[in-house]
């Protein structure tokens, strides 16, 4: 109990002050807090807050934000080249940085990470592991990673994990995202070795293979992403399984837009009572964020700062309108190859200035994230359907079209829709045009029927990032 | 041998001894387990007793009587003070909530320090400085046991501890002989961690260390295997911690050079604890962690914890 208490300690320091954090006294810490569970069946109170969870005083965030931005700028005019020339060229005093300063620099895109990727290795750090984005949107930006971050990172998630007892020992987690996906690979193997947990890092593998390890071979936790999630569940329910054959306690799902059908019948056929549908981008990483039981998207406030900027004036997002999400990772919580308002281009819509009345309503929130700001369809004047509006309304048709394959332009006010015949199977295209346009609040829409062979090049997932094995040949999911 | 010159014989200083030891351990080794069983002290959010807090406890104890040795007497004071104040917070805040507890704890150790300097030229007056301290130390025992137990500390640790301080007593009543200069020279000064009574010219104590040695080998047999360990446990206290205790200077017929009757009652009470211990863990196998004992039967808990009101649920639309 002493050491835990000096533990706590050096570990609070490290983060009022900013320096690196020891990873090791962090693996004790959840030690400690594997103890303490085992001994008394739950943390004591205030667990989250005592180690270091979400501020939620406003004027606590505020100058926590001040801090962190102002200590991560000092260090990248330093050490990265980059934003050694942004910071030089925006001609700001890193002394005085806040978040008042904060509009003179502008946002970094994926862009300058894909052309520029060595001016933003910090000249002090060697990298350890690079990873890859595995999102949808083109070519991806490759990121590189120090030793530091890559212990760290598991150790702050697995601390937190253990402290909710959303991990612990004796769980087995089964991890089907890209193998490309290295960090989220790496974080989600060491958080399990740290907590005492297994960890099955199966990948983007034919779902056969998935499902049996999810029922056969005991896995307590799933992380996946939500198209995967879908041939897994179209996967089990051609076997005819149910609840009952599976062990699983939590689904967690995140990369993509999980609809409220598809989370339901995942709900039904796994047994579980909630699809955790997480946030998490491989540029802007360690800075996540959570959902709560209101649908919210609630910022994690104290690895990063995540600001929501109007997508036609860059300004911070007016409540009600659509902007896009804008993050800072702090120092010392990401140190190889740091980004700094970094314009992820997920979009979100600014939630009404009265605080949410959630169970999280302390920490700072957004709509869940709508789609990629590219993908949006504008109808004329402010009419705009987002990429989630369009999955949901496509999923929820009876023919349970999962994960949802489509194509969708906007002209003259009119939305031109392809979808393949599967998806409507059991409808006339009459009776799908009118549902699918009910569901996204009635424009107009004009349907295209396609073969369902060319399902899948109508719009790409994650799930279509595929590794084979030799053992199952690939069916086609997904109508 | 040195010569006799008390006005009452052996036998009857040892009855009294014996007398006194007896009501000190049942009155806080039964307030330790009613305070277990009535009262949920607050725990830090990580952290559960180890090993580890074994040696540091022992570095503490054994570095104790060289700081009496080397302090002066104010600065030992202080460092009581703040000693029993912080237990005395912990343990009763539960109980009595924050402003009684600071009101208590101000007339407790008050009291205690005014006595001390007022109050020793008569038997009564000693013997009212006894009483207060004796509510005072009790009322630490029971804390600091409460503390210990109720934040993970196992019954292997506790029989480690005695087992390491029956060593701690007869090198420092042999060897090194600190603790008898000790007794005798803090006597009668502030918050001196005794509980006992003066009847005549003598003064009859038991030391804050072995209550709470006692204490918590009770609650932590109770803790980890129920009434009957407990029952044991107590039988043990009983018969190495009072009888044996008090009646060996009679039995053998000894006193030091000061006429005081010093016994290293851990070295006796720790091997028969520490084999008692091994008997329990033979007969019943792994000790219940706190989170068994709570979902058994044995708990009897009121939890003193404020209680938190759920939140209110939304309110609906005043429009439809």
């Amino acid at each position: 109990m002493f050491d835990t208490g000096v533990r706590q300690f050096r570990m609070a320091m490290g983060m009022v002050w900013g320096r690196r954090l020891d990873p090791a006294n962090v693996g004790r810490l959840i030690d400690d807090a594997l103890a303490t569970i085992a001994e008394f069946g739950e943390p004591g109170a205030d667990a989250q807050e005592a180690m270091g969870g979400s501020l939620t005083d406003p004027e606590e965030q505020l100058e926590w934000a001040n801090r962190g931005l102002s200590r991560t700028a000092r260090r990248l005019a330093g050490k990265s080249p980059f934003y050694a020339r942004r910071f030089a060229a925006a001609q700001v005093d890193l002394r005085k940085f806040d978040l008042n300063g904060l509009r003179a620099i502008p946002v970094t895109t994926k862009g300058d990470l894909i052309e520029q990727p060595g001016d933003f290795r910090c000249t002090d750090v060697p990298g350890y592991l690079a990873t890859r984005t595995t999102g949808t949107t083109g070519r991806p930006a490759e990121l590189w990673l120090s030793r530091y971050e890559m212990e760290l990172w598991p150790a702050l998630g697995a601390l937190s994990s253990v402290l909710r007892e959303e991990l612990r020992p004796g769980d087995i987690m089964q991890v089907n995202v890209s193998s490309r996906a290295t960090a989220a690979m790496h974080v989600s193997a060491a958080s399990c070795r740290l907590t005492g947990a297994g960890c099955r890092p199966l990948g983007i593998v034919p779902p056969e293979e998935a499902v049996d390890g999810l029922a056969q071979d005991g896995a307590t936790l799933l992380l996946t992403c939500p198209s995967y999630l879908a041939e897994i569940v179209t996967t089990a329910r051609r076997r005819g399984m149910g609840p009952d054959d599976f062990g699983l306690r939590r689904v967690t799902v995140g990369g993509e837009v999980l609809s409220p059908s598809l989370a339901q019948a995942a709900r039904q056929l796994l047994g579980v009572p909630l699809i955790e549908d997480s946030y998490s981008i491989t540029e802007a990483i360690p800075v996540t964020a959570r959902s709560c039981r209101q649908g919210h998207l609630h910022h994690d406030v104290n690895l990063g700062l995540t600001e929501l900027l109007d997508l036609e004036t860059g300004e911070p997002a007016a409540p009600g309108a659509l902007g896009t999400l804008v993050i800072t990772p702090f120092f010392p919580y990401r140190d190889c190859m740091p980004v700094f308002r970094y314009d992820t281009r997920d979009v979100a819509r600014c939630l009404p200035e009265e605080a949410p009345g959630c169970e999280l309503a302390g920490i700072p929130a957004t709509s869940h994230i709508l789609g990629k700001a590219d993908h949006l369809l504008h109808l004329g004047g402010t009419g705009v359907v987002t990429p989630r509006q369009l999955v949901q309304a496509i999923e929820a048709l009876p023919a349970d079209p999962w994960p949802a394959r489509y194509r969708a332009t906007a002209r003259d006010g009119r939305i031109q829709l392809i979808l393949p015949a599967g998806a409507i199977s059991g409808l006339g295209e009459a009776e799908a045009c009118h549902r699918v346009a009910a569901a996204l609040g009635g424009p107009d829409v004009d349907l295209t029927i396609v073969g369902d062979d060319q399902a899948t090049l109508l719009r790409q997932t994650r799930s279509d990032l595929h590794e084979t094995t030799f053992a199952t040949p690939r069916a086609l999911v997904g109508a | 041998m040195p010569k006799t010159t008390e006005p009452i014989s052996l036998f009857q200083q040892t009855a009294t001894e014996f007398g006194v030891i007896l009501v000190s351990v049942i009155l806080v080794t039964l307030g330790t387990l009613y305070y277990f069983r009535r009262v949920r002290m607050e725990r830090p959010p990580i952290g559960t007793f180890n090993g580890r807090d074994i040696v540091i406890l022992l570095a503490f104890i054994v570095a104790l009587p060289f700081l009496y040795g080397y302090l002066p007497l104010w600065l030992i004071t202080c460092l009581l003070i703040l000693t029993f104040t912080s237990s005395l917070y912990l343990g009763y805040k539960p109980v009595l909530g924050t402003a009684r507890t600071w009101v208590g704890i101000g007339l407790l150790i008050g009291l205690n320090v005014w006595t001390s300097h007022h109050l020793m030229g008569t038997t009564a007056g000693w013997q009212l400085w006894w009483a207060e301290l004796s509510v005072l130390v009790g009322l630490g025992a029971i804390s600091v046991a409460n503390l210990y137990v109720q934040g993970g500390m196992k019954l292997q640790y506790v029989a480690w501890l005695a087992l390491a301080l029956a060593v701690y007593d007869i090198i420092f009543a042999t060897v090194l002989p600190l603790t008898d200069e000790l007794v005798a020279g803090y006597l009668a000064h502030p918050l001196d961690p005794l509980m006992g009574m003066r009847f005549g010219i003598d003064n009859y104590g038991i030391g804050l260390g072995d209550l709470l040695v006692y204490s918590l080998f009770f609650v932590a047999s109770y803790k980890a295997y129920g009434a009957k360990a407990a029952r044991i446990a107590f039988g043990l206290i009983l018969l190495f911690g009072a009888l044996v205790t008090a009646f060996i200077p009679f039995v053998f017929n000894f006193l030091d050079q000061e006429l005081d009757l010093l016994i290293p009652s851990q070295a006796l009470f720790g091997p028969a604890a520490f084999l008692c211990y091994l008997w329990m863990k033979r007969r019943w196998g792994r000790e219940r962690t706190m989170a068994e004992y709570l979902a058994s039967a044995d708990a009897q808990v009121r939890d003193t914890a404020p209680a938190t009101l759920a939140p209110a649920p939304e309110p609906e639309p005043a429009s439809a």
